[in-house]
Formats: structure tokens, C-alpha cells, sequence
């Protein structure tokens, strides 16, 4: 009996060698099939949420431009700049340091479309009601978690505009920073009590007050940082793949999203997307190579 | 004279620097300072509560059955590579083909830098390299398997016992013939014991796979976490302890049927599972996946990965971090962080599992050790039996998630993830320990009328040490190359750096990291192999 067990695992070696090998083949011969044009997103909120209305939009962009369209979903923001990178994501929903790292990779890829507010986008500073802080000076001492480390509104911002005030996020605070990773979870931990301070993204933040997902008995804002650029629709170069003005029929589709379309509108907290373009991102850029995020 | 006292009481002096090691690096942690986060026991309440009400709605049900498939697929496929490497370099590092020792050394060099990488790096690493696909999980897994496998062939192969080969050469046997009808069949029941016991671990590498961007069990761990839905993360935490403790009892009771002489239907049985199992998981990977094992070599795959790793190596970088003092002082800084990370995890993980070890032991349990048996000794056993098992199934990262969202960031909440993982494992092998141990002297101590703490010491101590020495070194070792992982999710060390770099594309800071813990590890199995054979002899 232990012969037949052996020889049955030889025959299996054999089976995945076997296998592999006739997979092969398999795909030479195959004819390529039609390129899918993939989206993908930054994970920066609930996932599930953020699944159900990409998909969504991936139909409607099908349907705009008679593309196959597919929604690729990503667990964390690199992940996805990398896929960006490879070409396996045709169009992203990056935050601001992530389309620059995606625009800074390749070349020719453009930051096509943004929502009105991204113009002028702002993280907000969430503390414990009790604490009572009065200003950014305040949160020296005290617990305090960021976004995740690739996020603008929920790390690079917020920590430039912490060390604008003289606070050193390695020093000041009570125990290292943490990185929660998303914005959701950023105000829930502070909800929890798990961090008595955090900053995250203005638009999720009003959001959540909107829908009340947040108590604000519990946490409230009590600094908002100035303003600057945020999130866009960086497209990668598509021309090459899919065939001159796809790029434009693209971007066309995304600029007139309207009321019809507000279900999917409303996971970006906002009613359309308006032009934008690379030369907006520069200020960022340039707060990532201060603070040593890009070399 | 000196020399002698320390022959005499070389053990005991090993321990006593082992318990100093330990206690040293308990400084590293401010014990003043608030450990907790303000609202941890909020938080800890809130995960508890969630325990005794998983979300058994069908729809999440449905996606836990999913991803335990995807689990276990990746777990079968990269166990089945695994064991080709190991097949092969086993037997070339075993040298029982050829004598030559320096092509031994390089085989045995080979088999070590492959185990070295914890899986999960090389996991990042392929991604980085060759994309999001099933392969570049199935290859992490298989890489660093294939090493340890190929280490425990190669030694088995060594220790064959020279007369029957012998006898066979003496027939003019060729070298292949040596091997399939000469050693094979002596390592034969070895290996496959050890490969089942592999395949269990494998199914929770499998599991963590995902936090690379992998499906499986973990990624919708680390969804549900990510979305703070506790009952979620439960659910799926339970499927992970269901796999485990099935693969678990398929081979222990495998192990077990193997041993008998007579034939059981338990064997073609299992080898027409493990058909079944292969065959569906291979079969997933390609059809289901859709994952083209000739893609991975395309001129695209090609370009990225030369990119990756001419990135790594600094290729055309002004300032690489490995040349630069700066990051050298930051990346040490954060080695010697680490180190005192896993002391601190195997402390914990040690102290734990003497105060649970006795209870654990069937034989405790049964009164036959101790000539005592009372009621309650059989619910302590199984408390702690299911604490042990509850500890192990759950990965290092996952508990890593879960504390540090009660801890504050810092190598503490990394270590006791890495301590609550081993406990049980430790707790499970000393268990075992206890239970082969030779009863005659430790019945001769209680009937003496010894106290429970009296039998501890002078009966069961003295004898057992050794053995627990080992294991508790071997999982020191095993420790030490999984502190890079709970990094990732934020609980301090080298590992966090890694994942910032990851995330920010600073390649070269990457390379210098994976340099220091390459350092970290092969110190570790160093000081490890020594002092294991100082308890030994």
C-alpha cells in the first residue's frame, strides 16, 4: 500500500509538470482576446461600498464608449499605482501623491478629470469631544492616527501642514502615529477611543456627518487645513492600446456624468467631474520631495 | 577547574543567559508610559462581544467558502512545487550523489537563502516583480517551503544508514537505483510526516497571501477589519481554525496509520484526497483564474521585473540608501528594535506555556503522571488544548491587526502577536513532550507526597528541558523571520519601514532593509544551532 501511495505522488509531480507544460500551450494558441479596459480605485473607504459603485461605473463607461470595461479591485494604494504602472489599470481614482507617483512612473499618462471641490480640497484634524482642543498647537502630547501612508488628504497634507505648525509626528505626539489605512477607518478609530486624534479626507468626513455614520457628540473637527489639490481620474496611455481618441471618448464619458448618474456619484461625494490637468499636482509634488516621499 | 564547573552546569547556565537575554530585552519597552490606546479596552470589548456572534448571514457565509478555496488552492499548489524543489535540491544538498563538499555547501546555501525569506516578502516581491497574479502566491509559497522541506530531505537522506545501500552497490546498482530502491524507501514515511505537517502551515501562509493583494481568507479578514465589522472578521477567522484543525487531524491521524504495519484503508484514501485536492486546485488557478502560467514571461513581465530589480540595486540612483551612513544608522536602529522584538515575543510565548504545559499533557489530565485525578483536571486540559489551537490557527498578522488597534504602535503589540501565535505551537510540541515522558520517576516523586509545584521541578523539569530548549530556540528562529511581516500592519520594526518604502517606490531603502534582516536571520540560526547543541551534549 505505501508503494501505491508513492507512486500515486509521483504521478501527481508528473500530473502538475504534465499540466503546467500543456497550459502552455494552451495559451500560445489561443487567439489574444479583446483587451478589457480595467479601472481601478484607491481603497481609501468601505470597500464594499467602493466595489458596488465602481462597477457600476465601469458599466457606464462601457456603455459610453463600447468598451469592455472592468472594475479591478485593489487593497492598498501602491498595489495600485503599480498596476497603473504595469498597464494592467487603464483609468484610476487616485488621491493626489498617488497619481503623482502613477504620472512620475509613466510616461504620457494624464490626470484627465476631478470633482469641483478637488480644486480646493482640505483635510480636517477629528479629536475626542471631551479633550476640547481648540487648535492644531493643542494635539501635541496626545494619541493620533493618520490615513494610510499613500494618502494625501490623510497623511501628506495632514503631516506638512503638522510640521508647518512646529509639531514633529515621529516626537510630539503620544506614541508613534499610526496608519489606519483608510479614511473610514481613521474616524471610526477615533470614535472608538482607539486614538484620541486624527485627519482624514474633508469630503468622506462630511459625508459620514451627512449620512451619520459618525456621533459627533463623540468626535468633532477642530483644525482644517488650507487648501489644496486633491483626487483625479488619471488615465493611462490608452491611445496606444485601444485605438486614437479613446483617451477623449474617456474623459467625455466622465465629464458628463450627471443627475442620471448620481447613485454612482454619490461614493465620490459629489453631482460631476469638471477638467483638470498634470500642472495642478505640481504643489504636491513638491510637499512629497520636502517631506522625502519622493525622491 | 573553571572549565570543568562549566561543563558540569553548561545547561543551566544556558538557561540562566537565555532567561537574562529575555529580561534585557524587556527595557525596550516603556512599561510606564500608557501601553494602551485611551479607548483599547473599548475596542478589546468590542471584539470580544463580536466572538459569540459571528455573522452567519448566508451571503457571508458564501464568500467565506470562496475564500478558504482560494486558500487552500494556493496552499496545494505551492505545497506540490514546493516539494519538487525540495526533491531535487534535497538530494543534491544531501550528497548522496557526489561527495564533493563544496558543491554540497552551495546546494545547502541555496536550501538556506530560500528559507530565509519569509513568504510573505517574497509574496511582495513577485508582485512587485511580476504583477497581481495566483502565480506570484503560489511561488512565494513554494520558494521558501522548498527550502525548509529540502533541508529536513537532504538531512534525512544523510542520516540513511549505510549497510543496505551498501549491499545494493555491491549489486552494481546505478545511482538512480541507489536512490529509488535504496534511500527512498527508508526516508519515505519521514518526509511525507513532515510535508503534512508543512502543508498545515502552508494553509495559513496561504491565508495572509492576501494581504499582498492575493484573494483568500485574509483579504476579506483584512476587509472586514479595514470596515471595523467584527463579526465578520470572526466568521472568517472560524473557517481559517476549521481548515486548520481538519488538516491538522488528516495528518496526524495519516502519521499515525503509517506507523502500523498493517495496511488501513486511511492511506490510498488520503493519496486519492490529495489527487482531488490537486487536481481541483491547479484546475482553479487556470480556469477560474484565468491565470496564464506563459504570461508571467512575457516581454512586458520582463521589462518590470529588470525595472524592479535594477531599482533595487540602485541602478542609476544618485544617493542609494546602501551607500549612505544616514539610512544604514536608521535601518540598525531599527534591527536592534526588532531583535529585542523577538526576544521579547519568545519570552512571553515560553513563560506561557510552562504555566499551561502541565494541565496540557494527556497524562497530567489522566492522573497517570501524577497519581492525582480530579474531575476539573479534564476541563483545564481542554481549555487549554483549545486556547493552543485557537492560538496557532490564527496567523501572526492577523493577530498583529487585531492588537494593534488596543496597543499602541511600537514593538510591543508586534511581539505579543508573534508571542500569541507561538504559545500554542509551543504549547502543543512541549505538550507532547510531557506526555512521552518516562513516568516511573515523577510516580516515584508524588507518591513521595511532592507538591504539584515539587513534581514540576525536581520531576518533570530536569527531564523535559532539553527538548523544550530546542523547541523554544527552533521557534525563536521561526520568529525572527516572521517580525517583518507583523511590520507590515503597523506593529513596528523592520517591517513597517518596508512596507513605507514599498509604498513611497524606495527601492534601494527595500534592498538595505532586506540586507539587515538576511543579517537578523542568519545571526539568529547561528546563535540558535549553538546553543541548541550546548543544551544537547
Amino acid at each position: 500500500m505505501k508503494k501505491l501511495l508513492s507512486i500515486s505522488l509521483i504521478l501527481l509531480v508528473m500530473f502538475g509538470l504534465v499540466a503546467c507544460s500543456g497550459e502552455d500551450e494552451k495559451a500560445t494558441e489561443e487567439s489574444k482576446p479583446k483587451e478589457v479596459f480595467k479601472i481601478g480605485a484607491i481603497p481609501d473607504q468601505n470597500a464594499a461600498d467602493l466595489n458596488r459603485s465602481m462597477d457600476q461605473i465601469a458599466d457606464y463607461l462601457a456603455e459610453k464608449t463600447d468598451l469592455e470595461v472592468e472594475y479591478v479591485p485593489s487593497v492598498d494604494y501602491a498595489a495600485l499605482v503599480t498596476a497603473f504602472e504595469r498597464g494592467e489599470i487603464h483609468l484610476a481614482w487616485f488621491g493626489g501623491l498617488t497619481s503623482v507617483q502613477a504620472m512620475s512612473l509613466v510616461d504620457g499618462s494624464e490626470a484627465i478629470a476631478q470633482r469641483p471641490r478637488d480644486e480646493e480640497f482640505h483635510s480636517v484634524f477629528i479629536a475626542q469631544k471631551g479633550l476640547n482642543l481648540k487648535g492644531i498647537e493643542d494635539i501635541k502630547g496626545l494619541s493620533f492616527t493618520f490615513g494610510s501612508e499613500s494618502s494625501t488628504s490623510g497623511h501628506l497634507m495632514p503631516r506638512y501642514y503638522l510640521m508647518e505648525n512646529g509639531i514633529d509626528p515621529e516626537k510630539d505626539f503620544d506614541g508613534e502615529p499610526n496608519y489606519s489605512g483608510s479614511h473610514d477607518k481613521t474616524y471610526k478609530l477615533v470614535e472608538a477611543g482607539t486614538f484620541q486624534t486624527g485627519a482624514l479626507n474633508e469630503a468622506v468626513w462630511e459625508g459620514a456627518v451627512e449620512e451619520g455614520l459618525v456621533d459627533l457628540n463623540k468626535v468633532d473637527v477642530f483644525y482644517t487645513t488650507p487648501s489644496y489639490y486633491d483626487y483625479n481620474w488619471t488615465i493611462n496611455t490608452v491611445d496606444d492600446v485601444f485605438g486614437k481618441g479613446t483617451k477623449d471618448k474617456v474623459k467625455e464619458a466622465l465629464l458628463s456624468m450627471g443627475a442620471d448618474q448620481q447613485e454612482m456619484l454619490d461614493i465620490f461625494e459629489t453631482d460631476k467631474f469638471i477638467e483638470t490637468k498634470n500642472e495642478n499636482y505640481a504643489a504636491i509634488e513638491k510637499v512629497a520631495k520636502q517631506l522625502g516621499i519622493i525622491k | 577547574m573553571g572549565k570543568s564547573i562549566f561543563q558540569l552546569h553548561k545547561k543551566s547556565f544556558l538557561t540562566l543567559v537565555l532567561a537574562g537575554v529575555f529580561v534585557w530585552s524587556l527595557f525596550a519597552v516603556n512599561w510606564n508610559g500608557d501601553l494602551l490606546h485611551s479607548g483599547g479596552f473599548v475596542t478589546l470589548g468590542q471584539m470580544l462581544g463580536a466572538l459569540f456572534t459571528p455573522d452567519l448571514s448566508s451571503e457571508i457565509l458564501l464568500i467565506a467558502l470562496e475564500s478558504t478555496w482560494i486558500t487552500v488552492s494556493y496552499a496545494v499548489a505551492g505545497m506540490m512545487l514546493a516539494i519538487i524543489i525540495a526533491f531535487f535540491l534535497g538530494i543534491l544538498a544531501s550528497g548522496i550523489f557526489f561527495q564533493n563538499r563544496f558543491l554540497k555547501a552551495i546546494f545547502r546555501g541555496i536550501l538556506g537563502f530560500l528559507r530565509a525569506i519569509h513568504e510573505l516578502v517574497w509574496a511582495w516581491l513577485f508582485v512587485a516583480s511580476f504583477g497581481l497574479s495566483p502565480y506570484a502566491a503560489v511561488f512565494a509559497l513554494a520558494l521558501p517551503f522548498g527550502g525548509i522541506l529540502g533541508r529536513i530531505f537532504a538531512d534525512m537522506l544523510a542520516d540513511v544508514p549505510k549497510e543496505p545501500i551498501q549491499a545494493l552497490k555491491s549489486t552494481g546498482a546505478s545511482r538512480w537505483q541507489l536512490f529509488f530502491y535504496g534511500y527512498f524507501p527508508i526516508v519515505r514515511t519521514g518526509i511525507l510526516s513532515y510535508t503534512m505537517y508543512r502543508f498545515e502551515c502552508g494553509i495559513r501562509s496561504s491565508a495572509i497571501m492576501s494581504f499582498v493583494g492575493l484573494g483568500g481568507l485574509g483579504y476579506q479578514i483584512q476587509l472586514s477589519l479595514d470596515d471595523l465589522h467584527y463579526h465578520e472578521v470572526w466568521t472568517f477567522i472560524f473557517f481559517l481554525i476549521a481548515v486548520v484543525v481538519l488538516i491538522d487531524g488528516w495528518s496526524s491521524h495519516l502519521r499515525n496509520k503509517m506507523n502500523h504495519t498493517t495496511k488501513h484503508w486511511f492511506i490510498p484514501f488520503s493519496s486519492l484526497l490529495t489527487l482531488v485536492l490537486l487536481v481541483g486546485a491547479w484546475s482553479y488557478i487556470y480556469i477560474v483564474d484565468r491565470a496564464s502560467f506563459l504570461e508571467l514571461f512575457s516581454d512586458k513581465n520582463l521589462t518590470y521585473a529588470k525595472k524592479f530589480f535594477s531599482g533595487m540595486f540602485g541602478v542609476g540612483e544618485e544617493n542609494p540608501a546602501f551607500f549612505n551612513w544616514e539610512s544604514w544608522k536608521t535601518a540598525l536602529s531599527l534591527t536592534y528594535d526588532t531583535l529585542r522584538m523577538s526576544v521579547i515575543a519568545i519570552g512571553f510565548a515560553t513563560i506561557v506555556m510552562f504555566l499551561t504545559v502541565l494541565p496540557a499533557a494527556r497524562n497530567v489530565a489522566n492522573g497517570k503522571l501524577t497519581l492525582t485525578s480530579r474531575w476539573y483536571q479534564w476541563i483545564s486540559f481542554g481549555i487549554i488544548r483549545l486556547s493552543y489551537i485557537f492560538s496557532r490557527a490564527i496567523p501572526e498578522l492577523v493577530w498583529a491587526m487585531a492588537i494593534i488597534f488596543i496597543l499602541k504602535p511600537g514593538i510591543l503589540p508586534g511581539a505579543l502577536a508573534l508571542a500569541l501565535h507561538n504559545f500554542g505551537i509551543l504549547g502543543k510540541l512541549c505538550a507532547e513532550v510531557v506526555e512521552d515522558l518516562d513516568n516511573r520517576p515523577i510516580r516515584h516523586l508524588a507518591s513521595a507526597g511532592a507538591s504539584k509545584a515539587q513534581i514540576l521541578i525536581y520531576g518533570v523539569l530536569p527531564s523535559v528541558l532539553p527538548q523544550f530548549l530546542t523547541y523554544i530556540l527552533y521557534r525563536w528562529e521561526v520568529i525572527m523571520r516572521t517580525t517583518i511581516i507583523v511590520g507590515f500592519v503597523g506593529a513596528g520594526g523592520l517591517g513597517q519601514q518596508f512596507k513605507l518604502s514599498m509604498s513611497f517606490f524606495h527601492y534601494t531603502d527595500i534592498t538595505l532593509l532586506l540586507l539587515c534582516y538576511l543579517i537578523l536571520v542568519w545571526i539568529s540560526d547561528y546563535i540558535s544551532e549553538w546553543a541548541r547543541k550546548t543544551a544537547r551534549y
